[in-house]
């Protein structure tokens, strides 16, 4: 690679975001920035178990969910109030990785008491739900994040029976706080909050058939949780900051950012930089490198808008981790597009540098100069204004309805870097031309 | 998903958290959770089953033995009680014979399930003096399960220890033993002969009362249950009102489940009245615990000192 490419800066706290719609290689980029030494913690900012973030290192593959991916790199992860703690997974994955020869596996964990928890109760409510939608599924994954936020969000404004909040129709009365880390150390409260919580779904769950464990074995295992991974707060993480620089993880991409991205395909979670700059803030530690990831050529996993969608190129380009989930649908790709990219560095309010995956395929070789759309050029999406879903669901319908105008890129790897790092206006500080660790320069 | 996989992975994650914390020093059960269900069992050396007398008698070593009996409910959460035990057995045994709380302690370990629900409903060790206690504490399997209806087979262990154990301290000296179980629910209304025979082996027609088996047990045992804050059960008045009603201020109710071992340690100090409260709470802060408070708190309704001794009667524990 070239010598004169920025670097990303060593002394500088991280913050890792997906520019497209996820599997950018955000979980490669995060253990090839720990293997790199320095880190004192991965911290997760959003989303939950959903997260399916690739690394390969020395030969070992694991796709993370909860656990940060810098865990091959021998890197602690936290797990901050921003994300969804699923402990049910946590365990699963606390298993996998120890048989991959990752030792007591739970003791890199630490999460803060606020952070919600999802239960099977969640994840029941949220297939149900898709189920009753048919057709008209949104690509959720099925792993009940979107319907933990909501409950909250249902809480928050005492929903009534019938009540739809955020587009969704509550079945029961909200009275009940939701779910929290910290009740796992609370039997009373924490039995009292399962009960609540399956009163609350029952008229849903009634019309699928889709159920949960027991209270008490719900009950019994979130205390085997609490007991066994350490729960700490931000005074946690003020320690963990001067002990090295704090690498945030991202989850799904920017262009599924609850209220930035595609109005309704988005997911139930603030996927830009911002939490990651607020949790900074909150403890007090100076700002973090933005750091974008993306491919070199576009991917989606289920519905909703892609417009340079190349259906051929799904067999030319071999994935090795991505399937066909059952709630989340099938696996799309298209050519690189600079427009959808631009909109998410903007999304973000700017970033401070690229990280470029897959330059060994590097797709069709094209990338969108603009779309067609009614007649009309288009060649940016406009910024709207903060939580404007009439303006989101605008933008879904532009993209759409729009046939897109091509342009070839350089084929030598080198050059079609650089020329990416032009079309979006940052440098590139980090490529990769393979699934390993070893292939990250 | 339906429930089944749900309740699988509920499990194993469960096991997981568990292992984290240590569990694998309980080899028996994790060597039994590898197996079928079916095949699970007590070990033979704590099956009560055909089991004639659990004997506590004096040695050269130990010529002034007192009996301790500690059953645990190992069922759901209340399996993490054994653990704390375990990790601090050591504790328990320096504060009862190098303090001198008691003369030469022997203590048996016994686990509790549900015999309507469970496959290995009663475990019963042996008095132990030295750590060989800790072997059986170990061999204890913790099952885990438990019904769900607010009650254990509690009636079926205290009827054990009224009816199968033979102890040199009540024969020779008059002095009752000492039980402890350690739980969060309630007894089985009644005590069937049909689990009698099941879980026992005995020959056993008609049912026990369980509230005679709670006085019958209390002439050759000072009985306490403790009640520790592990689960919802610990503010429900039903458990609470149901175990006073047998056992008067002898229910002990626990904030911090991880002080049962200094707890049982100086009830034992204050009903032998060798130490008072604030001797024994001197004696926690020396020896580095930190559960003082819980243990003051759980002791703050019963009396102190002077156990009773009763009328020598070789014969008293036979009344029937």
């Amino acid at each position: 690679m070239t010598a004169h490419r920025n670097q990303v800066p060593s002394d500088r706290h991280i913050i890792v975001v997906g520019l497209g719609f996820g599997d950018e290689g955000k979980g490669a980029t995060v253990d090839s920035l720990c293997a790199a030494g320095g880190a004192a913690a991965v911290i997760r900012f959003n989303g939950g178990a959903q997260a399916a973030h690739n690394v390969v290192a020395d030969g070992v593959h694991h796709t993370f969910a909860q656990f940060g991916s810098g865990t091959l790199a021998g890197v602690p992860t936290y797990l901050s109030d921003r994300m969804l703690v699923e402990p049910i997974a946590l365990a699963a994955e606390a298993d996998e990785l120890e048989r991959k020869g990752v030792r007591n596996a739970l003791s890199l964990v630490t999460v803060h008491p606020d952070a919600l928890l999802t239960t099977p109760i969640h994840v029941a409510a949220n297939r149900t739900r898709e189920d009753l939608r048919g057709t008209g599924r949104h690509g959720s994954c099925g792993l009940g994040i979107g319907e933990t936020t909501w409950y909250d969000l249902a809480w928050q404004v005492r929903a009534r029976p019938g009540d739809v909040v955020q587009n969704l129709t509550s079945p029961s009365i909200a009275d009940e706080p939701a779910l929290r880390v910290r009740d796992c150390r609370d039997p009373a409260v924490l039995q009292r909050k399962l009960d609540a919580l399956q009163q609350f779904y029952a008229p849903l769950l009634l019309r699928g058939g889709h159920g949960a464990p027991s209270i008490d074995a719900m009950a019994s295992l979130y205390r085997e949780f609490a007991a066994a991974v350490r729960i700490a707060g931000d005074d946690y993480l003020t320690s963990l900051a001067q002990g090295g620089r704090l690498i945030f993880e991202g989850a799904q991409g920017v262009l599924l950012d609850e209220w930035r991205g595609f109005h309704p395909y988005t997911t139930w979670s603030t996927t830009t930089p911002a939490n990651a700059r607020a949790l900074l803030t909150r403890v007090g530690q100076p700002a973090g490198y933005v750091l974008g990831v993306l491919r070199s050529y576009q991917t989606r996993h289920g519905a909703g808008p892609l417009p340079s969608e190349f259906s051929a190129a799904v067999g030319l380009l071999p994935e090795r981790h991505n399937g066909t989930g059952a709630y989340q649908g099938g696996w799309r790709v298209g050519h690189l597009d600079p427009i959808l990219l631009r909109y998410a560095i903007e999304a973000c309010e700017g970033i401070d540098g690229l990280a470029i995956t897959h330059l060994d395929r590097r797709g069709s070789g094209r990338f969108v100069m603009g779309y067609q759309y009614r007649g009309h050029r288009v060649s940016k999406l406009p910024l709207g204004a903060a939580q404007d879903l009439r303006h989101q669901s605008r933008l879904t319908g532009v993209l759409c309805d729009s046939t897109t105008v091509l342009q070839d890129l350089p084929q030598q790897a080198d050059q079609f870097a650089a020329q990416i790092g032009d079309l979006l206006g940052a440098p590139v500080v980090l490529v990769s031309d393979g699934p390993d660790r070893k292939n990250r320069t | 998903m339906g429930n089944g996989a749900w309740s699988d992975n509920t499990y194993r994650a469960a096991s997981t958290f568990r292992r984290a914390r240590g569990i694998d020093d309980f080899t028996y059960t994790s060597t039994l959770f590898s197996l079928p269900q079916a095949k699970w069992a007590a070990s033979p050396a704590l099956d009560p089953f055909g089991v004639g007398m659990r004997e506590s008698r004096d040695s050269a070593e130990h010529p002034n033995s007192t009996p301790i009996a500690v059953l645990f409910d190992v069922t759901g959460s209340m399996g993490a009680v054994p653990r704390i035990m375990q990790a601090k057995l050591g504790q328990l045994h320096g504060l009862l014979q190098r303090e001198g709380y008691v003369q030469d302690p022997q203590i048996m370990f016994g686990g509790i399930g549900d015999a309507d629900t469970d496959r290995v409903p009663l475990q019963i060790g042996q008095f132990e003096s030295d750590n060989r206690m800790d072997e059986q504490l170990r061999t204890i399997f913790l099952e885990g399960n438990g019904g769900g209806q607010k009650s254990e087979s509690y009636e079926l262990a205290t009827y054990f220890i009224a009816r199968h154990t033979v102890t040199d301290a009540w024969e020779k000296r008059g002095r009752k033993g000492y039980l402890f179980i350690v739980g969060d629910e309630m007894n089985k209304p009644v005590l069937t002969a049909a689990k009698l025979r099941q879980v026992l082996g005995e020959p056993a027609r008609g049912q026990v009362d369980v509230a005679a088996l709670y006085q019958e047990v209390q002439r050759r045992w000072d009985t306490y249950f403790i009640l520790p804050n592990q689960s919802s059960y610990f503010t429900d008045r039903q458990v609470r009102e149901h175990w006073r009603a047998l056992l008067g201020e002898r229910l002990l109710l626990l904030d911090d489940p991880a002080a049962v071992c200094e707890l049982i340690a100086l009830t034992i100090g204050l009903n032998e009245g060798t130490v008072d409260l604030t001797g024994g709470l001197d004696d926690l802060r020396r020896i580095g615990s930190g559960h003082g408070k819980a243990v003051r708190k759980a002791l703050a309704g019963v009396g102190t000192g002077r156990r009773m001794i009763a009328p020598f009667d070789p014969d008293g524990d036979r009344r029937r």
